[in-house]
């Protein structure tokens, strides 16, 4: 049966390159499927909804409402990979609530597959957020990526046990480039003819390693 | 033949939540396949009527026909579990009635299973309701509920006082229910069903219904923790059933 994929870009820290990542896997994934479904829930942060106002939604999970209106849209095998940005604020709010509703279990049984993606930093925060992930999500949907840009050196040894997604730092002036609000890394790959330059191989390898990680998530589950 | 055991769930205070715990003494027999009949009494519209209404009969215990139609049978061959959802202010009234009866005796003697679960406001009040109840509780099984369901918080309460009433009972036990989210409280009211069938997603006829994930979880979530409490009293062995391996709610 097939099954939809849940993304969530997580870290309970601010400005680790969520929204960037974000930006990535969705924009991977509206190529490769034609469809994608974002959400924001990242407002308070530089905002995934500047960046793809046409896929991406704004959540809340601030009250129940807002909980109802993302985790029941979430829970749908309607066959749309979904993208989660989930702002440094939110993070343990929405894994205090999917542990008490039970959101892992019940993805499972309704043929819905979300893979968490936390993005590491060097801090106390993290490290102590991450063990409280490997207690709820099963280790091999829980990847750990390892954002060169923010960890800057070995990535710590509690977080390098799993499975690892790395995405290499960009220089300053690429970094600027690519932060502008109507770029798009599709427009890119498709607009640069020259296949050689630093930008287009990152996007590229960046591409692959989400190609690689659904890949490796469809093999598990068969 | 089984021995009949009856619970009484009272309060002589309104609004504490006696129909809510009553309901999930339903679910918890039902989950563990142990047949049980209800008996409200807020005589002539009743609430656990309305959420359990196959097992569940309105009665007015002020009257001796209704007494009758509850007390007398016990010894049938139905179910051996009977619930009472006592309605506010009863509960000593009705106690008194027991002992008028001959009820209370037959508790003390073993012939027949007695508990009561009363729940607890956060008033001193409450703690004078337990004196007052204490009197009645030779021979039963006395269960003192904090329901924070509805957000109680129980400030009012010196530990000290609340401990010296506390003490008065001997071998009284403490039961927390804890908080629900007031929206997944408020779609299970509006949907009319148990707790489990709302968990199960289903309506009273069992048709399939469309309730919120989000909500069904926290009542999940809440529903587990409360039957943790009942599991720690070993409810159900005081009504004389060993659990079932896998219980429904928790498939």
């Amino acid at each position: 049966m097939h099954r939809t994929p849940i993304y969530i870009i997580c870290s309970p820290r601010p400005l680790v390159g969520k929204t960037l990542i974000a930006r990535l896997l969705s924009e991977f994934l509206l190529l490769k499927n034609g469809a994608v479904r974002a959400f924001d829930i990242n407002l308070k942060e530089p905002s995934l909804l500047d960046y793809l106002p046409k896929i991406t939604e704004t959540a809340e999970i601030d009250d129940t409402f807002g909980k109802m209106a993302l985790m029941d849209c979430l829970i749908v095998n309607d066959g749309i990979a979904k993208v989660i940005d989930l702002g440094f604020h939110a993070f343990d709010e929405f894994f205090k609530m999917s542990g008490e509703i039970g959101f892992m279990k019940e993805a499972a049984r309704r043929g819905v597959s979300p893979v968490i993606l936390f993005v590491a930093d060097t801090d106390r925060v993290s490290a102590r957020a991450y063990p409280m992930l490997q207690q709820q999500i099963p280790a091999t949907v829980l990847v750990t990526v390892d954002n060169e840009f923010v960890v800057r050196g070995e990535l710590p040894q509690a977080f390098a046990r799993g499975r690892v997604l790395r995405i290499a730092a960009l220089p300053g002036f690429l970094k600027t480039y690519i932060d502008r609000l109507t770029f798009l890394f599709t427009d890119y790959l498709r607009g640069e003819r020259d296949s050689s330059t630093e930008l287009h191989q990152w996007i590229r390898e960046n591409y692959f390693s989400f190609r690689e990680l659904e890949l490796n998530l469809i093999l598990q589950k068969s | 033949m089984a021995k009949p055991v009856v619970i009484v769930v009272g309060a002589d205070k309104g609004g504490v939540g006696k129909t809510t715990v009553s309901r999930t003494l339903l679910d918890y027999f039902s989950a563990n396949n142990v047949p049980t009949r209800a008996f409200d009494t807020e005589f002539p519209r009743g609430t656990l009527k309305r959420f359990h209404p196959d097992v569940t009969e309105i009665v007015d215990m002020t009257t001796t026909s209704d007494q009758m139609k509850i007390f007398d049978t016990l010894n049938s061959a139905g179910p051996s579990v009977t619930v009472i959802d006592v309605r506010a202010g009863l509960l000593s009234p009705s106690l008194a009635s027991l002992r008028d009866i001959g009820f209370l005796d037959a508790a003390k003697s073993g012939q027949i299973t007695f508990a009561v679960f009363h729940i607890l406001g956060p008033s001193i009040a409450s703690l004078d309701e337990i004196a007052e109840t204490a009197n009645f509780m030779q021979g039963a099984k006395y269960f003192l509920v904090k329901n924070f369901i509805n957000n109680t918080s129980f400030f009012e309460w010196d530990q000290a006082t609340y401990n010296s009433y506390f003490h008065r009972i001997k071998d009284a036990t403490e039961l927390t229910i804890p908080k629900l989210n007031e929206m997944a409280y408020e779609q299970v009211e509006v949907a009319s069903v148990p707790f489990l069938k709302f968990v199960a997603n289903k309506t009273m006829n069992d048709d399939a219904a469309n309730y919120s994930f989000v909500l069904r979880g926290y009542v999940r979530h809440w529903l587990a923790n409360v039957w943790s409490e009942f599991d720690r009293i070993k409810l159900t062995d005081l009504v004389g059933s060993s659990k079932a391996s896998a219980r429904g709610g928790e498939k």
